[in-house]
C-alpha cells in the first residue's frame, strides 16, 4: 500500500533526503502560498459575509491547501537518495551452517527452510542487481559457491567472527551489504563491541533473516550451572542448577548431579510456569583429590523438542594439599578434645594444637618436628605464614605480644587465612578483647562487659543466611537439614559475642533462656576471613548422641573448610572458567607472592599443560603492567577434552610455589542450547548497522532494500515526487471535499 | 542330729575364735592408727559451674559366698575427701577450671554422657549388668574415659576383667608404654612406683594381696588413644585422701597426683 501510494519504498524516504529541482528558494513558495491564500481568502470573506464566516473559513482553508500543494509541484519536488551501482557492488551472503540448523520444525528443517527461501526468489533478486557471495558460517567462516553445499556439521556459529572476517577481507572490495541468514545469535560469547563498532564505521548495513521458532513449545532445559572450581579433598560441594521448561509446568523431574555415570546427588523438582526460571542448590562430596568432571542433568521428559540442552559439564580441581589449621587452646577444655577428634577424621586437614596445661607449660599435638612451635604461639611471620588458619581458644588477648597482634592481623589481611575465636569463661568480652587491637579483626564488637559468658544450656537455630550456607549443613537436603539441627543436643554454654560489625554475617543463633544471641558469625577480612563461634559447648553434639551420628564431626570439619578452603597459597593459578566451549583460546592467569605475601614482581612463572591424546606444551607466562604480582598468557587448545595446566615459579632459581588448575574443552554442546531464533539479537545487530531485520515470509523485498545501501559503489539519483499518487489523492480530495461542501451549504 | 550339733559347735569355737583375732587387730592399729576420717564439710564454691568435676562411678558389687569379700570394697571407698583434695591439687597444679566438689554418676540414666572422664575405685569388686557395659561401652566409645584404682592381686583383676571384657569382649586390655602420651602429657612419669594405701600402714610393704608389682594397663580405641586406663596394685584414691597426713609419705602422695592430673589432661586432649 506505502508504494502504491508513494511510488517508492518506505526505504528511500528513511534514507534520501528531499530536494526541489526548481531552483527557487523555499520561501518563495511560502510567500507564494501566503499571498494566494490571503486573496483567497479576501475574496471569500467579501463575498460570504453575512454571518457565515465559519463556513467560509473552511472552504478558505481547502483551498489555501490546494493551491499551496499545487505551487509545491512548480518548484519540483524531488527525493535524493545513494543506490548502488547494479552489478558492481557485492552482497555477502552468510549462511548458518550450525547444528541447530538442522532442527526440524513444523517437518521441516531450519535449513531446508533456508534453502527454500533462497531458491524461492531471494537468491534471483540479489543476483540481479549484485555480485552475491556465499559463505558458510561455522566454526569458522568460508566462501562457497552457492547453499546447496550446507552440511550442518559445525559444532557452533560464530556470528562476530565472521562479520568482523568479512569486514577485515573487504578492505578493498565494494560491499553494498551483509545478509546473514540464521536461526540465532552467536553461540560463541554474542557480538562484540569492536565488531559492532567495525560494521558501522565501514557503514555495511546488516541485514538478518531469522529462521526457527521463537519460543519452544516443550523443552526443559538448563540454563546454568555453577561449581566451585576448586576444593579440599572431602569437602562438600555446592552446584546451584539453573534451568527453566516450556509445556511441562507443574510436571516433576529429577536433577542428577553424577561422574563419570555415578551418581553424586540427585533430587526431585516440580516445574515452574513455563518460562519462569528455577534455581535449586544440589551438595555433593568432592572425594579424592584430582580433577572432578562433574555432568548436572535434568531428567528428559517426553516429547521435549530438544533433549540436547538438558546436561552441562563442570570440572572441579579437588586439591591434594592438606591445610594447616593452628588451635592455641588456654586452657584444658572439652571442646578442645572434642575439635581436635573431629579434625583428625579429617584426612584434609592438619591440625597443630598448643594447650596450655598449666601456667608454665604448653602441650603441642601435631607438630611437624620436635622443635616447631617449641616457644608457644608464632612470633615470626615465617612461622605464622605456615598455617592456613588459627582458632583461638579460651585465650585471653592480653596474651599475646604487640608483635603477635600484627603477625596475627597480617596473617588475615595479607596472608588470606582464616581466624577462628570460639567463646570461653577468659576470652571476647572477659578476655579484653573489647579494648585490644584484635577487636579489629573480629566480626563482632565484644565490649567490656564481663559477664558475658553462661554455663548454661542453649540449643542452636540456623538463620537465613545459615540456612543457605554450605558450612552450615549436616545434611544435604536443606528440609532434613533444619529438621536435623532441631534435634540438635543442647550446647553445654553459651557466651554474649557483643554486637555485630558491618559486613558481618550470622548463620547461626544460640537459643537461650534469655533470648537469642548470635552464635557463630563470620565475615572477610582483606584477603582472608575471620569468625566468633560463641561457646565452649558442642563437644555435647559428641557424648550426647549415637555414636553412629556424625553430626559434630561433620559440623567441625565443615567451619575448618570454610577456616582454610579459600586461603590462597604463593601461587595461585587462575582461568576464567573452567569449561570452554567451542573456545580454544584459554586466557592462563598466576598470582604470585613472595615469603611476606607480598606480590612477587621478579619471578619467572610457567604454565605446563598436559591434556588429551598426549599433548604437552609449556606456556610462559608474562608480567601484567597494570597488576604487579600477576603473571598472564595464552594458549590455545585445539583438542576437546580435559586439561591440566600446573603453574609454576621461581625467583633466582629457587621454587616460589606452584599450583594446579584444569580446564574441559569442549565443542558442539552450546550449540544444543539457545535453539529457539534469537529474533531480538538479530533485530539488535540490523538496527544499529542500518539494516533490517527479515522473515522467510517478507525477505523477498530485500534486494530493492539493499539497493539503497550507502555501502560500496553508489551513485546518488534524484527521483520525482510530483507524480506519485498521493498527491493527486490529495488534489482530489482537497478539490472533492469543496465541492461536497458546497452542494451541502447551497452556495454552489 | 549328732553330726549336726557337731557341725553348730564346731561354727560357733571358730566364729568365736576368728571374732577374737579381728578385735585384736583392730585393737592394735587403734593404738597408733593415724589416719582418723573427719567430718565432710560442704566447700562455700561447692556449686560453682565449671568445666571439670571429679567424677566418680556408682556400680553394683560383686556377689559372690564370701560374704565378707563382697563387703569388703564398694564405689564410695574414699569418698568424698579423696575427690575433694585431689581437686585442690589439680585446681592448683594445672589450669584447668574444676569443681571443688565431686560429682557421683552411674550406669542407669545417661547423665554419664555429661562427664567424659570418671574415676571407679575397687572395680575388683563391680560386677556390671550387660545393660550397664552396653553403656560404658557406648560412653567409651563417643569419648569417655574411666581412669580405675585401687584393687590389688590376681583376683581382684580377674573380677575387674569379668565386667570389662562384656565392655569390650573385641578389645585387649595391654599395658601402656612408658611412652605414651598420658606419663608424658604435663609430667614426665617414666619411673613410676607402687603407690601403697594406708592398710599397709606403716608402709614397709606397698601391695595388697599378690599384687607385688605395680600395673599400667589400659584399652585403646581404634585411633590408638586410651579409653580406660587401669591403675592395678595400687591405691593413688588412699594416696590423694591421705596426702594431707604426716604419716602418709610424701612421695606416694606426690606421684599420685601427678598420676591423676595427666589422666585428667591426656582425656581431655586425646
Amino acid at each position: 500500500m506505502f508504494e502504491f501510494l508513494f511510488k517508492y519504498p518506505l526505504t528511500v524516504y528513511q534514507k534520501g533526503s528531499v530536494v526541489l529541482q526548481s531552483g527557487w528558494s523555499v520561501w518563495w513558495w511560502a510567500l507564494a502560498s501566503v499571498v494566494a491564500a490571503g486573496i483567497v481568502g479576501w475574496l471569500l470573506l467579501t463575498k460570504w459575509n453575512n454571518g457565515k464566516r465559519a463556513k467560509a473559513l473552511v472552504l478558505w482553508g481547502l483551498q489555501s491547501t490546494m493551491i499551496a500543494l499545487v505551487l509545491l509541484l512548480l518548484w519540483q519536488p524531488g527525493i535524493s537518495i545513494a543506490t548502488l551501482k547494479p552489478q558492481q557492488n557485492i552482497v555477502a551472503v552468510l549462511l548458518d551452517d550450525s547444528k541447530s540448523m538442522g532442527l526440524a520444525e513444523d517437518g521441516t528443517t531450519r535449513r531446508d527452510e533456508m534453502k527454500k527461501t533462497l531458491e524461492a526468489g531471494l537468491a534471483d533478486g540479489l543476483g540481479k542487481k549484485f555480485q552475491v557471495r556465499y559463505y558458510k558460517m561455522g566454526t569458522r567462516l568460508e566462501r562457497t559457491g552457492d547453499w546447496k553445499g550446507l552440511t550442518g556439521e559445525a559444532p557452533v556459529s560464530r556470528l562476530s567472527e565472521g562479520l568482523a572476517q568479512i569486514a577485515a577481507e573487504s578492505g578493498s572490495l565494494p560491499i553494498g551489504a551483509l545478509v546473514v541468514m540464521t536461526d540465532g545469535g552467536d553461540t560463541a560469547g554474542g557480538i562484540d563491541r569492536q565488531t559492532l563498532a567495525t560494521l558501522r564505521s565501514r557503514r555495511f548495513p546488516v541485514h538478518t533473516v531469522g529462521f526457527g521458532k521463537e519460543k519452544a513449545e516443550k523443552d526443559v532445559a538448563l540454563i546454568d550451572v555453577q561449581t566451585p572450581t576448586r576444593a579440599l579433598a572431602d569437602s562438600r560441594l555446592g552446584v546451584t542448577v539453573s534451568f527453566k521448561q516450556q509445556g511441562y509446568a507443574g510436571q516433576r523431574a529429577k536433577i542428577v548431579v553424577s561422574e563419570e555415570g555415578k551418581t553424586l546427588t540427585a533430587k526431585e523438582v516440580t516445574l515452574a510456569a513455563d518460562g519462569t526460571p528455577q534455581t535449586e542448590n544440589l551438595l555433593f562430596n568432592a572425594g579424592n583429590a584430582g580433577a572432578k568432571t562433574v555432568q548436572v542433568s535434568i531428567q528428559t521428559l517426553g516429547g521435549e523438542t530438544n533433549p540436547g540442552n538438558n546436561a552441562l559439564t563442570r570440572l572441579v580441581q579437588v586439591e591434594s594439599r592438606k591445610p594447616r589449621i593452628l588451635y592455641l587452646e588456654g586452657e584444658p577444655r572439652w571442646e578442645f578434645k572434642f575439635i581436635r577428634r573431629a579434625l583428625e577424621e579429617d584426612r584434609s586437614i592438619n591440625l597443630v594444637t598448643l594447650l596450655r596445661t598449666t601456667q608454665n607449660k604448653i602441650y603441642r599435638q601435631g607438630i611437624s618436628t620436635p622443635n616447631e612451635l617449641e616457644g608457644g604461639f608464632p612470633s615470626t611471620l615465617d612461622e605464622l605464614f605456615g598455617f592456613e588458619g588459627v582458632i583461638i581458644g579460651n585465650v585471653e588477648a592480653g596474651y599475646f605480644t604487640p608483635t603477635q597482634v600484627e603477625l596475627l592481623q597480617q596473617f588475615v589481611d595479607r596472608r588470606g587465612g582464616g581466624l577462628l575465636f570460639l567463646g570461653g569463661r577468659t576470652t571476647l568480652a572477659e578476655g579484653g578483647y573489647g579494648a585490644s587491637p584484635l577487636v579489629e579483626l573480629m566480626p563482632v564488637n565484644p565490649g567490656e562487659r564481663r559477664t558475658t559468658f553462661v554455663r548454661d544450656r542453649a540449643t542452636v537455630a540456623l538463620t537465613a543466611a545459615g540456612l543457605d550456607s554450605i558450612y552450615a549443613r549436616l545434611e544435604e537436603d536443606p528440609a532434613k537439614n533444619v529438621e536435623r539441627w532441631k534435634k540438635m543436643p543442647y550446647l553445654a554454654d553459651y557466651q554474649n559475642p557483643g554486637t555485630l560489625k558491618a559486613g558481618a554475617v550470622v548463620l547461626a543463633e544460640a537459643v537461650t533462656s534469655k533470648g537469642r544471641l548470635p552464635l557463630w558469625v563470620i565475615q572477610n577480612y582483606g584477603r582472608g576471613r575471620t569468625s566468633v563461634m560463641a561457646t565452649s559447648g558442642t563437644w555435647r553434639w559428641q557424648m550426647s548422641q549415637p555414636l553412629e551420628d556424625k553430626s559434630h564431626e561433620v559440623f567441625w570439619q565443615q567451619v575448618s573448610r570454610w577456616l582454610v578452603g579459600a586461603t590462597p597459597g604463593r601461587v595461585v593459578a587462575a582461568l576464567p572458567r573452567t569449561v570452554f566451549s567451542d573456545e580454544q583460546r584459554i586466557p592462563l592467569r598466576a598470582e604470585v607472592r613472595n615469603r611476606q605475601f607480598l606480590p612477587s614482581t621478579d619471578g619467572t612463572v610457567e604454565a605446563r599443560i598436559s591434556g588429551p591424546g598426549g599433548v604437552a606444551a609449556t606456556v610462559s607466562l608474562q608480567p601484567d603492567p597494570v597488576t604487579p604480582g600477576v603473571y598472564v598468557g595464552e594458549w590455545g587448545a585445539e583438542k576437546p577434552g580435559s586439561y591440566l595446566v600446573e603453574m609454576y615459579a621461581t625467583r633466582a632459581g629457587e621454587e616460589v610455589g606452584r599450583d594446579t588448575v584444569s580446564f574441559r574443552r569442549e565443542d558442539g554442546v552450546t550449540e544444543a542450547f539457545h535453539t529457539q531464533q534469537d529474533r531480538e539479537t538479530l533485530e539488535r545487530l540490523s538496527t544499529q548497522t542500518g539494516g533490517k531485520y527479515w522473515t522467510p515470509q517478507n525477505v523477498s523485498k530485500l534486494p530493492e532494500e539493499i539497493t539503497y545501501s550507502e555501502a560500496g559503489i553508489t551513485t546518488r539519483e534524484v527521483k520525482d515526487l510530483w507524480n506519485i499518487p498521493i498527491v493527486f489523492l490529495l488534489l482530489a480530495l482537497l478539490r472533492g471535499g469543496e465541492w461536497m461542501l458546497r452542494r451541502k451549504w447551497g452556495a454552489v | 542330729m549328732r553330726m549336726k550339733r557337731s557341725l553348730m559347735i564346731a561354727l560357733l569355737l571358730g566364729l568365736t575364735l576368728w571374732s577374737a583375732l579381728y578385735a585384736q587387730r583392730r585393737f592394735r592399729r587403734g593404738m597408733d592408727w593415724p589416719f582418723q576420717e573427719t567430718e565432710d564439710v560442704q566447700p562455700a564454691d561447692g556449686d560453682e559451674k565449671t568445666e571439670f568435676a571429679f567424677a566418680r562411678l556408682r556400680y553394683p558389687n560383686w556377689r559372690s559366698n564370701d560374704r565378707q569379700w563382697s563387703m569388703r570394697g564398694s564405689w564410695s571407698v574414699d569418698y568424698p575427701k579423696a575427690d575433694r583434695q585431689f581437686v585442690q591439687g589439680v585446681r592448683r597444679l594445672s589450669r584447668l577450671h574444676v569443681r571443688s566438689t565431686e560429682q557421683v554418676v552411674d550406669l542407669e540414666s545417661d547423665e554419664i554422657f555429661n562427664w567424659p572422664w570418671v574415676y571407679v575405685v575397687e572395680p575388683g569388686h563391680w560386677d556390671l549388668t550387660d545393660a550397664q557395659c552396653k553403656k560404658l561401652r557406648e560412653y567409651l566409645l563417643r569419648g569417655g574415659f574411666i581412669m580405675t584404682d585401687d584393687f590389688h592381686g590376681s583376683m581382684e583383676w580377674d573380677i575387674f576383667m569379668l565386667s570389662m571384657k562384656r565392655v569390650f569382649p573385641d578389645r585387649e586390655m595391654v599395658d601402656i608404654p612408658d611412652k605414651d602420651p598420658i606419663f608424658h602429657v604435663i609430667y614426665d612419669l617414666d619411673k613410676r612406683f607402687q603407690v601403697p594405701g594406708i592398710v599397709n600402714y606403716p608402709f614397709d610393704q606397698t601391695y595388697e594381696y599378690d599384687g607385688v608389682k605395680d600395673t599400667w594397663r589400659g584399652i585403646y580405641d581404634d585411633k590408638g588413644r586410651l579409653m580406660v586406663g587401669a591403675c592395678h596394685n595400687m591405691d593413688l584414691g588412699d594416696a590423694w585422701e591421705w596426702a594431707d597426713s604426716p604419716e602418709y609419705p610424701e612421695r606416694f602422695a606426690s606421684l599420685a597426683y601427678r598420676i591423676g592430673i595427666n589422666y585428667i589432661i591426656y582425656s581431655m586432649s586425646h
